[in-house]
């Protein structure tokens, strides 16, 4: 039984008592009393029922009035002419009653509805704002319009060169029937008509999956149709069902230019690294290329004297040696950048390290005083290799911007972290400003630019080697002057057959 | 070998400092060697040095400043070395009064060369604004505004010539197009290449034996032209 009928039950009901009420207890015989209190039932009936429940009850009514109230009572005869006027009033202004107030109820039921299909979209709006900006961000998108609405199922569908993506959202699963999607994307190409009574633009389609009934609204942007949203459960307005698909594609549309930009900052990004490359590959070859090409004229030269040839000979060897450098950085970011840098763990004594990276740079620490102290130098278990290219590095940037005749102090220890070594130079320490870029490529020091030496690679492919082995580097500032940089080493398990490796 | 010319080195780059020092002092020339800019002021400003061989890429001031600022108080004639690429700095430190340029990575030839000129072009021996002067094939007579190849002379309009003698003047030595600009159509040209381009091609049609490979107008390019004399 509908509510309606129920409400109609009650006034009927209500015209019986009142029947009774008036005519047998309190035995009222005024007709206008009578029709006045027939009218208040109908009323209360129409102002939280139907007019269908109203009409009933007012039907009800006049029979009532006529057969118990107007005289000869007990038939439904009409004596006085007089009576039939006041019973003809009476269903006339019970039925114009009850309709007035069925139309301000419809009228207020609507208003409540859009209402709330405007907080649902309002709602919606608001998810779209903080939807991921990844590849996620359409079944998020999805996820949200079937939270916001009670839909049971939510698709969006993007049409491809061939096919669809399709991003779905809801408790049920449905299979859409591609040529279907296909169909409905064709005809949202070919029209745009709007509907004014159903507030809608035309393109929306109804298709059947199985038991259930899928509508299909196309997602414009602008005019332009570029996907479909499909929805299941609940029964929504074609013009609610428009609203939400605008929302929809305004997120699609967010959601491809955060794409696009993205892409134009990685270019960006990679055009700015491939320039600053050049830059500095450029500088750093161009003068060991002039040195050498002067130095081997001059060696050539019958002027030079044995002495000066055998300076010209050593200019040319330490050049040639800064080119190997630069070659062997240039090697190491590119293993680097292209992740592969494989790291192997050996048994290996500290002190092993510091000799092995030591003498790799040992030209460019030749007017430095160089002091070690490793405590204790018990084996640890790591990749030797990569940890000494890594100190080097660190090495050679300290000579680099620390005064010649100035001490550099390695110390080396095994603490929790690891292999724990540091490089502490008597230079001028780093200024705050550099501090935080110290490690990015091609980064060199404000008071350095434009300076003969450095490069700005060697601290970023050490932190490249010691990340392979997720080991850290950090720098600071000695409080007595200097820098000191920093490097730890996570010590590798033991493995099982201990016998073999080392 | 008798020159006992004086050249301060600017160069901060230890390297650099270890050849081309040497090589000079080879050459009998008398090197001193500086590696910032604010000491290749003092020593410009101490003991003048007959030239300067400068380094743009410096590490306390640019080089083209260091240009500006031995200008203000000096004519010593200035070789700067620069980078490839670098045209702009170039082009810059000419026209703020450096006398030549060498692209690194240069040979020791090429260095030499552009020394010899420079100092040939101190300013007591500047003088050589009338007469005749012939290069090779080519004579040029200022006074009488004609010019001879091979015997003949060539009819050239009066711009062409303005152009020619500007260059000859200046033999091997390179002008910045914006100062030829200047010199022939006034200050208000200088943005206007075109003007140069079309009157070059036309004066290399008339002196040049092959205007498409020239002997003696050279172009520097993107900086501006030289006029080789084929004694340098």
């Amino acid at each position: 039984m509908s509510s309606d009928s129920r409400v109609a039950a009650a006034g009927l009901v209500s015209v019986g008592a009142l029947t009774w009420l008036m005519a047998s207890v309190l035995h009222v015989a005024n007709p206008a009393t009578v029709s006045t209190a027939f009218l208040l039932v109908v009323l209360v009936v129409a102002a939280v029922s139907t007019l269908r429940a109203a009409i009933v009850t007012s039907v009800a009514a006049v029979l009532a009035f006529n057969f118990f109230f107007l005289p000869p009572v007990g038939t439904f005869d009409i004596a006085d002419s007089q009576n039939w006027v006041a019973l003809g009033a009476f269903l006339v202004v019970s039925l114009v009653a009850s309709n007035l107030s069925a139309v301000a109820r419809a009228r207020t039921a609507e208003a409540v509805a859009r209402r709330e299909e405007q907080a649902r979209l309002f709602d919606l709006s608001r998810d779209v704002l903080v939807l991921p900006d990844d590849r996620d961000a359409l079944t998020a998108l999805a996820r949200a319009v079937a939270r916001r609405f009670d839909l049971e199922f939510v698709a969006v569908a993007l049409p491809l060169e061939a096919g669809w993506d399709l991003y779905q959202a809801g408790a049920v699963a449905i299979d859409l029937d591609r040529r279907e999607l296909s169909t409905a994307l064709a005809a949202a190409q070919t029209t745009l008509e709007f509907d004014a009574a159903a507030r809608a633009y035309s393109g929306q389609r109804e298709t059947t999956v199985g038991d259930r009934v899928v509508r299909l609204v196309p997602l414009r942007a602008g005019t332009r149709p570029i996907g479909l949203l499909a929805a299941s459960g609940r029964v929504l307005e074609p013009g609610t069902l428009d609203a939400l698909a605008g929302v929809v594609a305004i997120a699609i549309e967010r959601a491809s230019l955060l794409d696009e930009r993205k892409a134009a900052e990685i270019t960006k990004r990679s055009e700015e690294l491939k320039t600053t490359l050049l830059a500095s590959i450029g500088h750093d070859l161009r003068t060991p290329l002039t040195a050498i090409r002067v130095a081997a004229a001059n060696l050539q030269d019958e002027a030079f004297s044995a002495a000066d040839r055998h300076e010209q000979g050593e200019l040319i060897h330490a050049e040639v040696e800064r080119l190997a450098r630069l070659f062997q950085n240039l090697m190491d970011m590119a293993r680097i950048d292209a992740g592969g840098v494989a790291h192997e763990s050996r048994r290996a004594f500290p002190s092993e390290i510091v000799a092995a990276a030591r003498d790799q740079v040992d030209r460019a620490l030749s007017r430095h005083r160089v002091s070690v102290v490793v405590e204790p130098d018990l084996p640890v278990r790591l990749d030797p290799r990569l940890t000494a290219s890594a100190l080097a590095r660190v090495l050679e940037n300290a000579a680099q911007y620390a005064p010649e005749g100035t001490a550099i102090e390695v110390t080396a220890a095994v603490t929790g972290d690891g292999l724990t070594i540091a490089v502490r130079d008597h230079g001028p320490g780093i200024a705050a400003e550099d501090l935080p870029h110290l490690f990015e490529r091609f980064y060199r020091g404000s008071s350095s630019r434009g300076r003969a030496s450095g490069s700005g690679m060697g601290l970023w492919i050490a932190r490249g080697f010691l990340s392979a082995q997720n080991g850290r580097v950090w720098v600071e500032n000695a409080t007595d002057g200097g820098a000191r940089v920093t490097m730890t080493v996570p010590l590798a398990d033991e493995p099982a057959d201990t016998g073999a490796g080392a | 070998m008798t020159t006992s010319a004086t050249i301060l080195l600017v160069d901060d780059e230890p390297a650099i400092q270890r050849a081309v020092g040497p090589l000079l002092r080879s050459r009998g020339y008398d090197v001193t060697v500086a590696g910032t800019g604010a000491e290749a002021l003092r020593l410009v400003a101490e003991r003048p040095p007959d030239l300067i061989v400068l380094d743009l890429g410096l590490p306390d001031l640019e080089g083209t400043e260091v240009c500006r600022r031995v200008r203000l108080g000096s004519a010593v004639p200035i070789v700067v070395l620069s980078a490839r690429g670098a045209e702009e700095d170039k082009v810059q430190a000419l026209d703020l009064g450096a006398d030549d340029y060498v692209t690194k990575p240069f040979g020791p030839e090429e260095l030499l060369a552009r020394i010899r000129v420079a100092l040939r072009r101190r300013p007591s021996t500047d003088a050589a604004d009338a007469g005749t002067h012939t290069f090779g094939t080519l004579a040029i007579d200022y006074d009488r505004r004609r010019v001879i190849r091979d015997g003949e002379e060539i009819r050239l309009t009066p711009k062409e010539l303005e152009l020619l003698s500007l260059l000859a003047r200046n033999h091997d030595r390179v002008l910045t197009s914006r100062a030829i600009l200047k010199a022939i159509w006034g200050a208000n040209a200088v943005e206007q290449p075109e003007h140069l381009w079309t009157l070059m091609a036309q004066l290399r049609k008339k002196i040049e034996a092959d205007p498409a490979n020239p002997r003696f107008l050279v172009s520097e390019p993107w900086v501006g032209y030289r006029f080789v004399s084929g004694s340098a």
